[in-house]
């Protein structure tokens, strides 16, 4: 299950930020989402030479803790999308089919000519969407 | 090559929008609504590249990027590639369209250049259908600019028309 999602610009100023638990543990995953941001850094800035995803979007698995893995995605404009799951094995294909998902969310909600760039996104039909996205993940099925 | 209706209802809105910032707008000061077309281009570019650039691996550097506009991005906005691109490798981009599709349906009168026993002073003249034309261009100049800045790339983008309707824009990367 998905438990936060979030986006976040190239200034590493929040652009969404939303979590999907009953409990009231929204402060901790928030942090999870920050510590991940420090990881984001350190891939980019010092990329293991050879490696095959080396440009790739889809950052894979960035920091495991005990409750919760962290996945990241870094577009080509500098914004990270985060997902933080407390499934213990999520596959490759799930997570890079959900951040494409995500990402086409993103997309569509930044091309509203009345969003301004590097602000919050408030949109509800982005909120909705990425509801069923989140909702969607793991169960195999497409939005 | 065939036009489809809405390219050719695309080019008449960007015509009208120049000539109703121009005209209209801000009639007596040129140099602001030369400004606010080019804000508008930014903001344009600036989205579609977030949206075109949504499948394909990130970009190791400068080069990649302008390379990027030439080709996909502007076949996405013209059906066609930049058709020349040179660069001094310190920071500076010359892409050459030898066909840009905005301008191909302008002509500078030729009449107004031959006639020129009349009364009215003819370089005044052909100087006012340049400066009409040339800012024709800071919609696209903008365009370049908002895509390049969203790729993390600051830069400065100024048109240069020689010969319609070629033109070509050049790009200084700002460090």
């Amino acid at each position: 299950m998905i438990v936060c999602v979030a986006v976040v610009g190239h200034q590493n100023n929040p652009l969404y930020l939303q979590s999907f638990t009953e409990a009231d543990d929204a402060l901790k995953l928030h942090h999870v989402v920050h510590c991940s941001l420090d990881v984001i850094d350190e891939r980019v800035n010092n990329p293991k030479r050879n490696a095959p995803t080396l440009n790739e979007t889809f950052l894979g698995l960035l920091y495991p803790t005990e409750n919760y893995k962290v996945y990241g995605y870094l577009t080509n404009t500098k914004v990270k999308f985060l997902m933080v799951t407390t499934d213990l094995d999520v596959k490759d294909a799930d997570a890079r089919n959900f951040f494409r998902k995500f990402h086409a969310a993103y997309v569509d909600a930044v091309s509203n000519p009345f969003h301004v760039p590097g602000k919050k996104i408030a949109s509800r039909s982005f909120g909705a969407r990425v509801s069923t996205i989140v909702k969607s993940f793991g169960s195999g099925t497409t939005v | 090559m065939g036009r489809e209706v809405a390219g050719s209802c695309l080019d008449g809105v960007v015509m009208e929008m120049v000539s109703a910032y121009c005209g209209r707008f801000y009639a007596a000061k040129p140099e602001l609504a030369a400004g606010r077309i080019e804000a508008i281009g930014f903001q344009v570019g600036h989205q579609l590249s977030e949206r075109y650039t949504m499948d394909r691996p990130r970009f190791t550097d400068h080069l990649e990027a302008i390379k990027f506009i030439c080709k996909d991005f502007w076949s996405e906005l013209f059906k066609k590639q930049i058709d020349n691109l040179k660069t001094n490798h310190r920071g500076t981009f010359v892409l050459q369209d030898n066909c840009f599709p905005w301008l191909t349906h302008v002509s500078l009168d030729p009449s107004m250049e031959s006639t020129d026993a009349t009364e009215s002073d003819p370089a005044l003249l052909g100087d006012t259908a340049a400066q009409t034309t040339s800012m024709l261009l800071y919609f696209p100049c903008g365009i370049i600019r908002g895509a390049l800045t969203n790729l993390g790339i600051p830069c400065a983008v100024s048109a240069d028309m020689s010969n319609l309707p070629a033109c070509s824009f050049v790009v200084r990367i700002k460090t």
